[in-house]
């Protein structure tokens, strides 16, 4: 299953890919080739591969099908019941993204540390408060007044 | 004799008190990034790059290349003590390195795998101080043409050797490619795929994408991991540091052989630490008098294995060095940061920078010593890290990675990037999709490009030019073998099996 989303997904950017490229203004001066051979290419390699992932799906629904003649257990990965954990961090990573000028670089960060410090190592609200507060200070007056990487610096005043 | 000049003169270069701090610092973090899960040496390069940015180059590579090799240290410290590799190319040793310490062993296994180490790096380091120049004089022939076959050879070894599936592998090769194709087209100026993101017209950055993918999907799993209470504890260190005279013996065998099969393999483009570490083990195992001890904590299997994993690392720097085109995920992004500081690797390098290249390749025989002072005396401070608890370890990671994202360009569209990319590479763990052939191609693919619209300029437009070499015809015959032979052995072997039978 997860290979054919895998051909579907491939054959889908292949598509995109085609038109986008022929949107490219042609400007051929000098350059026998100009900017569009080489992604045109590119789009007959991912039709390849895609080609390429038809013949081994073919081939592994044949053995599949023989496993489970033979009573084998199949071996088609379970999809995980736990994938709306990461959509859940991936969002809490998106708003610290948000937040991360207008807040400044120390506030954001502490806000959130803490609150994933708080899921996932449970019961030790000292540590991660502290862990928090001193990795945002810490880190935010060594990368920029010592290495000299600009943090913004939100609505605190330095 | 010119070359034996600059050899001694590198090590002039190499022994000045500020690359030795450099060496130092390079190795240092290398060992904590090994020992850490969460964050490999690619993406500890790649962070480290906008920070170290404006330094002088030689310190700086010769710290990044510090953290490449130091990394291979500290991944087998996690593999003995949690039975999980730091590092993924110490998948062997956490199987018979986690037996031995179960046994009350641990110490030998620690100290087998920091000794095989030292001994098989330094063979790596000669090596590579063999094998550079005759490779470089050679190199200095090569074309376009002949760069891009080279390129292309590269990239189907890559896909088709890394992973369960080839069709997988080049499925990411070409999506690399596509990434690196985003931007302002050199030649003619023309903006490509830009979406009308102004900050998309320079393309997008290796080091965004190699953090997110290595990085922050990393940090997904990790977390995933926490919740569904997998995660592994740590076993205590037990028994002396060292080794008994029985153990000595039967590891010195492994320890050479691993570090050849481990150079030799390293060199090649595709395969890798992982693959040499596999080849090490299997070979010690067919050698062994007691094969049956394989798996419940045989020396060997700890010795072997760890030794090819780091003279892999010198070997993996010989074609990044002397042709200037890499053979593997990491030494990709080794030369994304050659890039980044203005140093173009390759046949002329030799030639132009002989101090920056044998400084370099020197630094890694003093980066060894002290290594194995690092892993052996000190050992137990950095054990103490895997004490850290990864809900607090995890969390911070991101918050690193954000630093390093931020400090490229000062621009939260660099943010996105990484939380993307890491949504893309865990996605792509779940379903097998190798990440180390997308990373080499985003990195090799403004080059390949280039040196196909040169070599195309100068025939005036005839494919000819790429059959018209020896060395580009048979460059490109082992890329039509290398992706053909995975799909072309279970045949020969169904034919070969069939012969028995009849």
């Amino acid at each position: 299953m997860a290979d054919r989303i895998i051909l579907a997904c491939t054959l889908v950017l292949a598509g995109v890919y085609f038109w986008a490229t022929a949107q490219i203004p042609s400007l051929e001066l000098g350059d026998p080739l100009g900017p569009k051979a080489f992604p045109r290419m590119l789009g007959v390699g991912l039709l390849l591969g895609a080609a390429m992932l038809l013949a081994e799906i073919i081939r592994n629904t044949a053995k599949a099908k023989l496993t489970a003649e033979q009573g084998g257990e199949s071996t088609e990965p379970k999809w995980d019941r736990h994938h709306w954990l990461v959509v859940a961090i991936a969002v809490w990573t998106a708003i610290y993204i948000v937040i991360f000028e207008p807040l400044g670089f120390i506030l954001s960060t502490a806000i959130y540390l803490m609150a994933l410090t708080a899921y996932f190592n449970r019961n030790r609200w000292l540590m991660n408060v502290l862990t928090s507060v001193l990795f945002a200070v810490i880190s935010y007056f060594m990368f920029t007044k010592l290495l000299g990487v600009n943090l913004p610096p939100g609505i605190l005043p330095f | 004799m010119e070359t034996f000049t600059h050899i001694l003169n590198g090590f002039v270069v190499c022994m000045q008190p500020i690359n030795l701090w450099y060496t130092f610092l390079g190795v240092l973090m290398g060992t904590i990034i090994g020992v850490l899960p969460g964050i490999g040496p690619s993406a500890g390069i790649a962070l480290l790059i906008p920070i170290t940015y404006g330094m002088n180059p030689t310190s700086a590579l010769i710290m990044l290349c510090g953290i490449y090799y130091g990394a291979k240290y500290g991944g087998s410290t996690t593999a003995i003590l949690i039975r999980t590799p730091g590092e993924a190319a110490s998948v062997m040793t956490s199987i018979d390195g986690y037996e031995m310490a179960r046994k009350g062993r641990a110490g030998a296994a620690l100290a087998v795998s920091a000794i095989g180490s030292f001994i098989a790096g330094t063979i790596g380091v000669i090596g590579l101080t063999l094998f550079a120049v005759p490779l470089a004089s050679m190199a200095l022939k090569f074309g376009p043409a002949e760069y891009f076959t080279l390129m292309l050879f590269a990239m189907t070894a890559v896909s088709t050797l890394t992973g369960e599936s080839p069709a997988k592998g080049v499925i990411a090769t070409i999506f690399g490619l596509i990434i690196a194709t985003i931007g302002i087209d050199l030649q003619s100026g023309q903006a490509r795929y830009t979406m009308g993101i102004p900050e998309f017209q320079d393309g997008v950055g290796f080091v965004v994408v190699v953090v997110g993918l290595f990085a922050m999907a990393e940090v997904f799993r990790g977390l995933e991991d926490i919740y569904r209470g997998t995660s592994a504890e740590a076993m205590k260190i037990t028994g002396k540091l060292w080794l008994t005279k029985e153990e000595w013996k039967r590891s010195i065998g492994p320890i050479w052989r691993g570090g050849i099969i481990g150079f030799v393999i390293g060199v090649l483009p595709g395969a890798g630490g992982t693959i040499a570490s596999i080849m090490s083990y299997t070979t010690e195992k067919r050698l062994s008098k007691h094969p049956e001890e394989f798996g419940h904590g045989a020396i060997e299997g700890v010795a072997g294995p760890e030794s090819a994993n780091n003279s892999d690392t010198a070997g993996a720097l010989v074609p990044l060095l002397t042709l200037g085109v890499p053979g593997g995920g990491a030494t990709a992004v080794m030369l994304g940061a050659f890039i980044m500081y203005g140093v173009q690797p390759g046949p002329l390098l030799f030639q132009n920078r002989p101090d920056l290249v044998w400084g370099l390749i020197n630094s890694m025989y003093v980066g060894n010593i002290m290594l194995v002072i690092l892993n052996l005396p000190l050992i137990g401070l950095f054990v103490r890290l895997l004490y850290i608890p990864v809900g607090i370890l995890y969390p911070l990671i991101v918050a690193i990675s954000v630093i390093g994202a931020y400090a490229i360009n000062g621009s939260t569209v660099d943010l996105w990037l990484i939380l993307g990319f890491g949504v893309v590479g865990y996605i792509f763990g779940k379903l097998d999709i190798p990440v180390a052939p997308l990373v080499l191609s985003l990195v090799l693919g403004g080059i390949m490009e280039q040196s196909f619209r040169q070599a195309m300029t100068i025939s005036g437009g005839d494919l000819k030019i790429f059959y018209n070499s020896g060395i580009t015809v048979s460059l490109l015959v082992m890329s039509v073998i290398s992706i053909a032979l995975p799909f072309v052995m279970p045949m020969l072997r169904k034919l070969g099996s069939k012969g028995d039978e009849s």
